[in-house]
């Protein structure tokens, strides 16, 4: 299967604190991999990185075959709008659209909006009957299949979620993770950041980070009783 | 996408944005009057400045005095010529033009100056006398008269008398129409048609001099003076400075106070608008940094914030321009008693100016192209 992204060597560093220490790993095209590790050991930094909202202090950082280290603000404008999709623990929604606008958003980034092709999205996540609701009116699992609707309205490359069941209960943690694992089904790259070993296992692969460094990588054991 | 983002934006932060719309309207209503009055406020000082009387003056050249039957009258110059010069100008910048003659009369044994002039222009010439009884309302009626108020109180006379007037040997009767009060020396003559006056003295067709109301600026004036002036080359044509330049100084003091209190308020908009957009981009880091992560460049991200604070600014000036129209209407009937009309040019100017201001004032906007998407994201 071919290398979707190819992290050499890369270190980041905040002043004096050292965020990432020489990290180096694959994904192939299609993987689901795990990027786990207590809190402060660079598992956010490193997503940021791969998706061009960062950049690497040294090493690189090969997506789809573009090294994000050498791409300058338009080129990381571009790489952003085109290969990436971000799911954020947060859900960072635009609280003055409603669900189909903030879909509509990155599609207005990435090229033309096509409202039918949002409403779709949104239906798939099942929202159908959610689209002219502001994010204030829905709640934090559907705001969270918003924002899993608006990552993939540009077909991305690769998934990146950051703790992407982390403010969501259990009922709604079970509706977004079954969508992963629909779009994992699908053929999609993602790259998710858990603290939750169960949740963990639900891919293809763990990474594991402790103090800005990859100490242990492994497949998922218990991935096909929870698949 | 584009407009909808915008409309959505602006009805997200109405809260906020009250306070520039606000600051936009009031300072678009103010800049719209000012220069609806500025544009106004030269026909009107005209119009006032005409009401203190002529602004020409034409009299013989030099005040060499004519002997009448053994008496002495001061220069005197045939009516026709000036009269033939008065008809060559430009009608519609004429507001008045009587020619007069002035003699000395006797009244019930009392010496009284007495103007024969067209009593039809008297009103036209000084707005500002107070009549009491009627004016007369044609030249050709020299059966009446008008008498100023001192000459009335010595002659107790009131309108609806009859007086008479006696030049050497000759008189003429002349019914009372009213009563002058001119607050000037015109309080001590009698006014009476400009036949009867020249019969009584046995003047046909000679008067002492002719005053001209032009209506117009001191160029204006000038210019019809140096017409005259022109046409007779014999007399003295003199336009009264002091009207005319203190039309002018006043003029240009008006439209220096005007111009100044357009730029104070413009830049106290402006200041408004660059608070309430300072607050706003604050407010909105945690959207940029969103939208940059969704892959929007900061200048479309900015772009759609300029765009927002430009229907602000264009919508503002609008309301405010109509606001200010009928600002301009109320304070021109106040000051000068008829309203102002509004100018159909002022609108596009007090939009362009208030979307020059707005855009000014979201220069804090700018700092957005700083927002690190990473940060925002994190929470910082």
């Amino acid at each position: 299967m071919a290398t979707l992204v190819q992290v050499e060597n890369l270190r980041k560093d905040f002043g004096n604190v050292r965020a990432l220490d020489g990290v180096s790993f694959r994904v192939n095209a299609g993987e689901w991999i795990a990027i786990m590790g207590p809190s402060g050991s660079g598992k956010t930094t490193l997503i940021n990185i791969l998706g061009g909202l960062d950049t690497p202090s040294t090493g690189q950082a090969i997506v789809d075959g573009t090294d994000v280290a050498r791409l300058d603000e338009a080129g990381l404008t571009r790489f952003r709008a085109e290969k990436i999709g971000f799911i954020f623990q947060q859900f960072h929604l635009v609280p003055y659209l409603t669900a189909l606008e903030n879909v509509m958003l990155a599609q207005y980034f990435h090229s033309t909006t096509d409202e039918k092709e949002a409403q779709q999205s949104l239906e798939r996540v099942g929202l159908g009957d959610r689209i002219e609701h502001l994010p204030s009116r829905l709640s934090g699992g559907e705001q969270q299949r918003v924002a899993v609707a608006r990552a993939l309205i540009n077909q991305p490359k690769l998934i990146l979620a950051d703790e992407p069941t982390g403010n969501l209960d259990e009922a709604n943690e079970e509706i977004v993770l079954s969508l992963l694992r629909e779009l994992h089904r699908e053929g999609h790259t993602i790259l998710m950041v858990t603290h939750a070993a169960t949740i963990g296992r639900l891919a293809d692969r763990r990474i594991e980070f402790a103090h800005g460094r990859l100490v242990q990588a492994a497949a998922a054991s218990l991935k096909p009783e929870l698949a | 996408m584009f407009w909808r983002l915008v409309s959505q934006l602006l009805r997200g932060s109405r809260g906020r944005l009250a306070v520039a719309i606000i600051a936009i309207v009031s300072g678009a209503a103010v800049v719209s009057a000012l220069l609806n009055l500025d544009l106004g406020v030269q026909n009107k000082l005209t119009q006032e400045f005409r009401t203190l009387g002529a602004n020409i003056v034409i009299s013989p050249a030099r005040g060499v005095p004519a002997q009448i039957s053994g008496a002495e009258v001061p220069a005197l110059m045939p009516s026709d010529g000036v009269l033939q010069a008065l008809q060559q100008l430009p009608s519609a910048q004429v507001a008045a033009a009587a020619p007069y003659l002035y003699i000395v009369a006797r009244s019930q044994n009392i010496p009284v100056v007495v103007a024969g002039t067209w009593l039809d222009q008297a009103q036209k010439l000084d707005a500002t006398w107070k009549l009491e009884g009627n004016w007369v309302a044609s030249r050709e009626d020299d059966s009446h008269c008008l008498v100023g108020r001192n000459v009335a109180r010595r002659l107790h006379l009131a309108p609806g008398n009859a007086m008479e007037l006696h030049y050497m040997d000759r008189s003429v009767p002349c019914g009372v129409a009213g009563i002058v009060d001119a607050g000037d020396t015109e309080d001590n003559q009698v006014f009476a048609s400009l036949r009867a006056v020249q019969s009584l003295a046995n003047l046909p067709g000679q008067i002492g001099l002719a005053q001209v109301s032009v209506a117009g600026t001191a160029q204006v004036v000038a210019s019809c003076a140096a017409q005259l002036a022109k046409a007779l080359p014999q007399y003295q044509v003199r336009p009264i400075r002091q009207v005319a330049e203190a039309e002018g100084v006043l003029l240009g003091r008006i439209r220096l106070l005007i111009v100044s209190m357009v730029l104070l308020i413009l830049i106290l908009t402006a200041l408004c608008v660059l608070a309430t957009m300072a607050a706003l981009a604050m407010e909105r880091r945690k959207d940029v940094g969103l939208m940059k992560s969704l892959g929007g460049s900061i200048s479309r991200i900015v772009g759609i914030f300029l765009a927002e604070v430009g229907v602000l600014g264009a919508a503002g000036g609008l309301l405010g321009a109509a606001l200010g129209a009928a600002l301009s209407y109320w304070m021109g009937l106040r000051v000068f008693g008829t309203a102002i009309a509004p100018r159909w040019e002022v609108f596009p100017a007090t939009v362009a100016l208030m979307l020059v201001v707005t855009l000014t004032g979201a220069l804090p906007l700018r700092m957005l192209g700083n927002v690190k998407p990473a940060e925002i994201l994190r929470g910082e």
